[in-house]
C-alpha cells in the first residue's frame, strides 16, 4: 500500500520535550479551519476537549508520570491524525474522499465523503471524527496551506518548535542528530507522516505500541477486493469456455435452466 | 397452437426482474464504491447520491428477496434420489452424453442456488443495514463490512453464472422470465416429474 | 525587563521564580528553549509543579510568600563561598560604601531596622544614610572589610539565613535548595551569566518590592546586570503593561516616571528642587538631573501655547496629590466603599473580578451615583448591580456602557516587556458601534470642554487649556478624527523655537522650530521643546527631512549575533536594547565576556569633530569613554551612578528581610519576632477581614493565570475556542490534601477565605505537594482568577478567585497580596 510520495514526503515532527503545553496549536487549528468552540467542562485535568472531536482536530494530551527527581513528570503530547503511509482510512474509504496529497498528508474531500464511518473502524489511532453534517473531519496538515508552500497553522504558531513541518527524511535525521533516540512512526505502518522524537520509551508518552490496521481490513483489502474482481472475470471466462467447449443444451435433450 | 404451460406466475416474473434490477444496480454501485470508479458515481450525481441509490436500492432488493421466498423456498428445501443422481452427473453440464435423471419444477442446482442467493442476500442485507444505520458501533461496522464484502463476492460470482445458465447455456429459458410459459411439449421434456404431479403426464 | 525577550537565549542559567513563563509568557520559552539547546539550565522555583517546572532542569518548591527567605539564603551562600564577582561589585555597586554607624539591622533589632516608629508604622531613615566626606562624597572601603560597609552589613544580615532556617520557612527540600544555590551562583564568573524571570508571583505580596530587591542584590553580587543574558526581567502580564506604566497609568507617576506633584510643591521650581537628585560622586551621570527639562517639555506637550514661562508652563493646572496621599487601587476602592466618589470610569478593566477582595469592590460600586464601563463587552463590573448577592432595587448607580473596539480595530503602538515600542496597524474596521478609545476620549473632551466654557465651573483651566492638535477640525473646532501619528509625534516632541547650543561661540543651531526632537538629550527646560514622554523622545524622528516612525521599523539585521535586532521597532531609551549595558564591560571598556560582547570601546572608531574613540554594539548608556579614562559610572539612572546593594529608598528597609504574608499558616516568623511587614497599611472595615493561623482557613491559597485566558477573562471567556480549553474555575491541590478532605478529582468544591467564597472544580494531582514547615505539614492550593459570574451566561464558569484575596498591599506599591493568603476547601 506504500505509494510513490515516499521520497519527497513531508512530515510533521512532534517533540514533546519542547512542548510547553500552551495549546496555541489547538487555537491556531480552530482559527485556520474555522471550527466552532465546543461546550466543555473541566474534568479534573488541563486536557480539554478530552479527546479529538469534529471541531478539535488536534489536542494536547496532558499526562503525569512518576519521576525520580521531581514530584511528578508532566508530559504534553500533541495528538492528531498520524498521516500513515499505510492509511487504513484511505484503504477502506468507499468514495475516495480520503486521499493522499502530493506532500504525503492524508486529506479528505468533504464533498465526496458519504459519512459511512468505515475510516473510523480502520484507523489504528482512533482519529477520524464526524461533524454535525455527518462528514469526516480530522487533521489534514492544513492541506490548503502546505499546498501553497506554507506551514500548517499549528506549526506556524508553535512558539518552541515542538511542532515542526518539513521534509520527512530531514526531520528524522535532524532529530536523531539532536540526540533523540526514538523516532516514533519512522517505520510503523510503512512510516507515519506525524512522527515523534523521544528520548524515552514512547509508551511513557502514551504512544501506541506497534500500531496496525485491523486484520479484517487487511484481509478484505488483500483478498476480498481482488476476489470480487477476479471472481467476476473468472465466471465470465468460464462461461465463455463452457459455451465453446461443451456448448449449450441441445433441443431434444432435457432442458435445464438455472 | 400448441398447449402452453405456465411455469412462472406474473408476480414471480415481476418480482424476479425487480430483484435482478436492484441487484444489478447494487453491484454496479458496489463496484464503484469498492474501486472509487468516478465514472459510475458521476452517473448517479456523485458518491453521496450514489450512496442513497445504493441504500434504497438495497431496501428494494431486500423486499424483493423476501417476497421471492413464497415462490421458491418450499421447493428449494425438498430433495429426492434423482437430485442426488443429478449431482453425480453434474446436471449434464460437463458432457451432453451422460443421462440426466428426470427433474421436477426445479433441479437441485437451482434449488441450492436459490438458497445460496437467499442466504448471501440476507447476509448482505443485514450487514448493509448495519453499515447504514448502526455505523457508530465500530466493532459491528467492522464485521458488517467484512460480511457485506464476502457476500458481495458470492454475488458477483453467482449472478453471472445464473445469467449464463439462464441465457446462452440453456436456450429458451430466458423466455420463462418474460412470458412465464412454455409449450406442454417442452415442459414434459424438461420437468417430467412436475408435469406428472400436475397430472399432465 | 532590563533586557528583552530574545536576550533570554544568551543566558547560562535562567531562574524562573515568581512567574510561570511557559504558561503565561509562551514566547519567552521560545528563547529559553534556545538557551537550553546551547546548554543553559532552567531553574523553576514555584509552589506547584507548573508547566515551566515541567520543562526545567531543576525544580524546587517553596511555600507562597517565602521568596525572601529563599533568596536571602542564596545571598548567604554566595557570600560564604566567595562566589561573587568582586571587580564588578566593587566598581559598579555601593557594596564598598560606608553606612552611618548608627544603622542597625534585623540581626540587631529582631527583624526591624533602626528608626522604626510603631505608631506611624514608618521608618525614620536618618540612620540609613551613607557616611560622606567634607565634599559630600560617600566614604568607601574597596577592601570591603569595614564593619560599616554595605558588604559587611549585607553579610551580617544574611548570615542568619542558614539553609536549615530557610527550609523551615520555605518548605523546600534541602537538597533542592542547595542545588539551586549552587547552580545559580555559578553565574558569578565573568564568562557566565544568569537571568531572572518574574511576574506577579513576586510582586503581589506585602513584601513584593523587596522580593525583587533581593534578586537585584544577587544579580549585583554575581555581576549579571547590564549583561546580555542577564538582568532582572519582569515578564509583563499584559501585552502593553510596560507601555501603560511608561505613560503614567499609576497614580504617583507622570509619563516618563516623573513624580506626580503634591500640594506642598507649590510651583515648578519647588517641584524640580524636591524631585531632582544631586550627587557629588565624580563619575556619576545622574541622569535624573535632567528632570526639569523633561517636566517642562511634558507641560508644553500638554498645554501647548497656553503654557508659558510666566505661568510655570501650566504647572498649577496639574492635578496634585495631598502630601503623603496614596491614591492606589485599594485606596480608591476603600474610598468608594466609604461613599466618597460620585462616579467612576471603568475603562478597559473589570474591577468586579480583578480587584483583590472583590466583594468589597462590588459593594463599593453600589455607593456610586454613576459608572461608565468602557469595554468590548458587558462584564461583571457593568452588571455588578445584578450580580450574586445584589438586589437591583436597592442600587441607585446609573451604569453607562461605551463599547470600545479591540486592538485589531485601530492603529497605534504597544510597548512590550522588553521596552520595544512596536507599531501596529488596523486589521479591520471597528465592529458594531464601537470606537477606538482615543475617539471616545476625543468625544468626551470636547463635550466636557464645551460645558466648562459655557458654565465656567470650579477650575476650568486644566481642561480648556489642554493642547489637542490631533487632526483635522470641523466647523465648530472639534477634532473630527484622532490621528494616532499626531499623538506619537507629540509624545516624541518638537522644537517649539529655534534652539541653539549656547556653550559654543557663536551659538550653534541644534534644532529648527517645528522639527521633531531627535532625542531626549536635546530637550530643554525653558519651554523651547515639547515631549509628551521623554523616554519616547527618539521614537518618531526626522530622516532626510521626513518624519520616520521608528516604532514601525522592521529591520532584521543582527550584527552582534546577540539578537538585539536594533533595526526592528524601537526600544526606549534611545533604542538601547539592554539597559545599564556599560556594566557589561570592565574599566577599560572591554566586555567581561568576549563571547558576549554587547558593547566594547573601540579607540579607533571615528567620532564627531575629527576625534576618535567610540562604542561598538548596543546603544551605550551614554557615550563617555571607559571608566579607566575619565569615563562615567554605568548605572546612570541612580544618583550615585552605581547600583544599590544597599537601597535606602524603600519603606521597609535597605535590605530585604523575610516577613510572613498578612495571612499565613505560621504563628511565628522563624527569622525574627516580627511576623509581618511592619510598614503595611491594614484596612479596618468588616469587609477588610483577614484571618491568620485560623483553624477555619487552614490552607495557603494563591492565584495565577493560565495560557488560555487573559486577566479577568472578559475578552477570552467570550472566545469559545479558549473557553473550550479552560471552561471553569478550578482549584489545584495535592493528592494528600484531597485524601484528607475526601475529595475526588473533578469534583466541584467551595473555596473560602475570611472575605468570600467561590466554587471551583478540584484538580487533584501530584503537581502540588504539601510543605514541611518546621514540624508541621502545610497544604497549599491555587486558583486561576479568570472567571466571573456574568459570562458564560449559564454561570458554569463560576466566579472570580479574587473574591478570596485580601485587600492588603505592598508597603511601597500597594499592589495587593493576591499570591499568599489563607483559605478553606470544602465539598460543594
Amino acid at each position: 500500500m506504500a505509494n510513490e510520495t515516499t521520497n519527497n514526503r513531508k512530515a510533521l515532527l512532534v517533540t514533546p520535550e519542547a512542548c510547553i503545553g500552551c495549546r496555541a496549536c489547538q487555537v491556531a487549528c480552530k482559527s485556520w479551519n474555522q471550527l466552532p468552540g465546543i461546550k466543555t467542562t473541566n474534568q479534573g485535568t488541563y486536557q480539554n476537549p478530552p479527546d479529538l472531536a469534529s471541531a478539535a482536530l488536534n489536542i494536547i494530551r496532558y499526562s503525569e508520570v512518576p519521576s525520580q527527581e521531581n514530584p511528578v513528570r508532566w508530559l504534553f503530547v500533541s495528538r492528531r491524525c498520524m498521516h500513515c503511509e499505510d492509511a487504513g482510512c484511505m484503504t477502506v474509504c468507499p468514495s475516495g474522499a480520503l486521499y493522499r496529497t502530493p506532500e504525503g498528508a492524508v486529506a479528505y474531500d468533504r464533498d465526496k465523503c458519504i459519512g459511512c464511518k468505515l475510516c473510523v473502524t480502520a484507523c489504528p489511532f482512533d482519529v477520524p471524527r464526524y461533524d454535525a453534517d455527518g462528514k469526516v473531519t480530522k487533521c489534514h496538515l492544513c492541506v490548503d496551506r502546505i499546498g501553497a508552500a506554507m506551514q500548517p497553522a499549528c506549526v506556524k504558531t508553535c512558539p518552541t518548535g515542538a511542532l515542526k513541518f518539513g521534509d520527512r527524511n530531514d526531520l528524522i535525521s535532524t532529530a536523531k542528530k539532536d540526540g533523540f533516540t526514538t523516532i516514533y512512526g519512522e517505520k510503523d505502518l510503512s512510516g507515519l507522516g506525524t512522527i515523534y522524537a523521544f528520548k524515552d520509551e514512547p509508551q511513557l508518552y502514551g504512544m501506541k505500541q506497534n500500531p496496525s490496521i485491523p486484520s479484517s481490513v487487511v484481509f478484505w483489502h488483500t483478498y476480498l477486493k481482488p476476489l470480487s474482481l477476479f471472481g467476476l472475470g473468472g465466471v465470465v471466462a468460464a462461461a465463455a469456455i463452457h459455451y465453446l467447449a461443451i456448448g449449450p443444451h441441445k433441443e431434444k435433450e432435457e432442458e435445464k435452466e438455472v | 397452437m400448441a398447449e402452453m404451460v405456465r411455469k412462472s406466475s406474473v408476480d414471480e416474473i415481476v418480482n424476479h426482474w425487480i430483484l435482478a434490477g436492484s441487484c444489478f444496480l447494487l453491484m454496479i454501485t458496489g463496484y464503484a464504491f469498492l474501486f472509487h470508479i468516478d465514472a459510475i458515481s458521476n452517473v448517479f450525481g456523485g458518491y453521496n447520491s450514489m450512496k442513497n441509490v445504493h441504500n434504497w436500492g438495497g431496501v428494494v432488493f431486500i423486499i424483493s428477496l423476501l417476497y421471492s421466498i413464497r415462490h421458491y423456498l418450499i421447493d428449494a428445501l425438498h430433495y429426492d434420489a434423482d437430485d442426488v443422481q443429478w449431482f453425480k452427473v453434474a446436471g449434464g453440464y460437463l458432457s451432453h452424453k451422460v443421462t440426466v435423471p428426470p427433474m421436477g419444477k426445479y433441479n437441485p442446482g437451482q434449488k441450492l442456488y436459490y438458497l445460496a442467493i437467499l442466504g448471501a442476500g440476507i447476509a448482505i442485507a443485514l450487514s448493509g443495514l448495519a453499515i447504514w444505520l448502526l455505523k457508530d458501533n465500530a466493532a459491528l461496522l467492522l464485521i458488517s463490512h467484512l460480511v457485506h464484502n464476502v457476500s458481495f463476492s458470492i454475488f458477483v460470482i453467482a449472478v453471472p453464472v445464473h445469467i449464463y445458465l439462464g441465457t446462452f447455456a440453456n436456450p429458451g429459458t430466458f423466455q420463462l422470465m418474460v412470458s412465464g410459459t412454455l409449450s406442454l411439449e417442452s415442459a414434459k421434456k424438461r420437468y417430467p416429474k412436475w408435469m406428472k404431479a400436475a397430472g399432465k403426464m | 525587563m532590563t533586557n528583552h525577550w530574545i536576550d533570554l537565549k544568551n543566558s547560562d542559567v535562567i531562574l524562573a521564580m515568581g512567574g510561570n513563563p511557559a504558561s503565561n509568557h509562551p514566547i519567552s520559552m521560545k528563547w529559553i528553549m534556545r538557551a537550553r539547546e546551547k546548554g543553559a539550565k532552567l531553574i523553576c522555583v514555584d509552589p506547584r509543579f507548573s508547566q515551566t517546572a515541567a520543562k526545567a532542569d531543576l525544580y524546587a518548591p517553596l511555600r507562597s510568600g517565602t521568596d525572601i527567605a529563599f533568596l536571602g539564603g542564596m545571598i548567604r551562600y554566595i557570600l560564604e563561598n566567595d562566589l561573587y564577582f568582586k571587580d564588578y561589585l566593587v566598581n559598579y555597586s555601593n557594596a564598598a560604601f560606608l553606612v552611618n554607624p548608627d544603622f542597625k539591622g534585623p540581626a540587631d533589632l529582631d527583624g526591624l531596622f533602626s528608626g522604626y516608629n510603631p505608631d506611624t508604622k514608618k521608618y525614620d531613615k536618618a540612620s540609613w544614610a551613607f557616611q560622606k566626606d567634607e565634599n559630600g562624597i560617600a566614604l568607601k572601603d574597596v577592601s570591603l572589610q569595614d564593619p560599616n560597609c554595605v558588604f559587611q552589613l549585607l553579610k551580617k544580615q544574611y548570615a542568619r539565613y542558614t539553609p536549615e532556617k530557610v527550609v523551615n520557612i520555605t518548605g523546600t527540600p534541602m537538597d533542592k535548595l542547595m542545588e539551586v544555590y549552587k547552580l545559580y551562583s555559578s553565574t558569578g564568573k565573568p564568562n557566565r551569566v544568569g537571568t531572572e524571570c518574574y511576574a506577579m508571583g513576586w510582586t503581589q505580596h506585602t513584601i513584593g518590592t523587596q522580593n525583587i530587591r533581593a534578586m537585584t542584590i544577587i544579580q549585583m553580587l554575581l555581576g549579571n546586570m547590564g549583561m546580555p543574558g542577564g538582568g532582572i526581567n519582569a515578564l509583563r502580564g499584559e501585552s502593553n503593561v510596560q507601555g501603560s506604566t511608561d505613560y503614567g497609568i499609576l497614580f504617583h507617576i507622570l509619563p516618563g516616571y516623573n513624580p506626580v506633584p503634591n500640594a506642598a510643591l507649590v510651583d515648578l521650581a519647588t517641584y524640580n528642587e524636591k524631585n531632582t537628585p544631586t550627587t557629588k560622586e565624580p563619575g556619576s551621570v545622574n541622569w535624573w538631573s535632567n528632570r526639569p527639562k523633561y517636566v517642562a517639555s511634558y507641560l508644553k506637550a500638554v498645554y501647548g501655547t497656553a503654557a508659558t514661562k510666566e505661568n510655570d508652563f501650566g504647572y498649577s493646572w496639574m492635578p496634585k496629590l495631598d502630601v503623603g496621599m496614596n491614591a492606589s487601587w485599594l485606596m480608591i476602592f476603600d474610598k468608594m466603599y466609604k461613599g466618597e466618589f460620585d462616579g467612576f470610569f471603568a475603562w478597559g478593566q473589570n474591577p468586579a473580578c480583578s480587584g483583590a477582595n472583590s466583594n468589597k469592590t462590588r459593594e463599593a460600586m453600589t455607593k456610586l451615583k454613576w459608572l461608565v464601563n468602557v469595554n468590548l463587552f458587558d462584564n461583571e463590573t457593568a452588571s455588578f448591580w445584578r450580580g450574586p448577592g445584589m438586589n437591583p432595587k436597592d442600587i441607585q448607580t446609573e451604569v453607562f456602557m461605551l463599547p470600545c473596539c479591540s486592538s485589531m480595530e485601530k492603529e497605534g503602538s504597544i510597548t512590550n516587556s522588553g521596552r520595544w515600542g512596536q507599531w501596529r496597524y488596523k486589521a479591520i474596521e471597528p465592529q458594531g458601534g464601537s470606537l477606538p478609545d482615543a475617539e471616545i476620549i476625543n468625544e468626551l473632551f470636547f463635550k466636557v470642554k464645551e460645558l466648562y466654557q459655557k458654565e465656567g465651573g470650579a477650575f476650568p483651566d486644566p481642561i480648556v487649556n489642554l493642547s489637542w492638535e490631533y487632526g483635522e477640525r470641523d466647523a465648530s473646532g472639534k477634532i473630527k478624527h484622532i490621528d494616532t501619528h499626531a499623538i506619537a509625534k507629540e509624545i516624541n516632541g518638537y522644537y517649539l523655537e529655534d534652539v541653539y547650543d549656547t556653550k559654543v561661540d557663536p551659538p550653534e543651531l541644534i534644532g529648527k522650530k517645528g522639527d521633531l526632537v531627535p532625542s531626549f538629550a536635546f530637550l530643554q527646560a525653558d519651554g523651547s521643546t515639547s515631549s509628551g514622554n521623554w523616554l519616547y523622545c527618539n521614537s518618531y524622528v526626522l530622516k532626510d527631512g521626513k518624519p520616520v516612525n521608528m516604532m514601525a521599523r522592521r529591520g532584521k539585521e543582527d550584527p552582534t549575533g546577540l539578537g538585539l535586532y536594533s533595526g526592528w521597532s524601537w526600544a526606549w531609551p534611545v533604542n538601547r536594547r539592554i539597559i545599564y549595558n556599560r556594566a557589561s564591560v570592565d574599566l577599560q571598556g572591554k566586555p567581561w565576556d568576549p563571547n558576549r560582547a554587547l558593547i566594547a570601546w573601540n579607540p579607533t572608531k571615528p567620532a564627531p569633530k575629527g576625534k576618535t574613540g567610540g562604542w561598538d554594539g548596543d546603544v551605550p548608556d551614554g557615550g563617555a569613554p571607559p571608566m579607566a579614562s575619565s569615563g562615567k559610572l554605568p548605572f546612570i539612572m541612580k544618583a550615585d551612578g552605581i547600583a544599590s546593594v544597599f537601597g535606602p529608598g524603600l519603606a521597609e528597609g535597605p535590605f530585604p528581610e523575610h516577613y510572613e504574608a498578612l495571612e499565613c499558616p505560621v504563628e511565628k516568623n522563624s527569622m525574627s519576632g516580627q511576623r509581618i511587614n511592619p510598614t503595611i497599611k491594614i484596612f479596618g472595615d468588616k469587609m477588610d477581614a483577614f484571618a491568620s493561623c485560623d483553624m477555619r482557613f487552614p490552607f495557603v491559597g494563591t492565584t495565577y493565570r493560565v495560557s488560555e485566558h487573559w486577566q479577568t477573562g472578559c475578552m477570552t471567556r467570550h472566545c469559545s475556542w479558549l473557553l473550550e480549553m479552560q471552561p471553569q474555575n478550578f482549584v489545584e491541590m495535592s493528592t494528600e490534601l484531597a485524601k484528607e478532605l475526601k475529595l475526588e478529582n473533578g469534583e466541584t468544591v467551595v473555596v473560602s477565605s475570611a472575605r468570600g467564597k467561590v466554587k471551583a472544580v478540584a484538580l487533584v494531582s501530584e503537581r502540588f505537594k504539601p510543605f514541611k514547615i518546621a514540624d508541621s505539614t502545610v497544604h497549599q492550593v491555587g486558583l486561576p482568577w479568570h472567571f466571573g459570574w456574568q459570562f458564560p451566561e449559564d454561570g458554569s464558569g463560576y466566579d472570580s478567585a479574587n473574591l478570596l484575596t485580601p485587600n492588603v498591599g505592598d508597603a511601597n506599591t500597594m499592589i495587593p497580596e493576591s499570591k499568599a493568603f489563607m483559605v478553606n476547601v470544602q465539598k460543594a
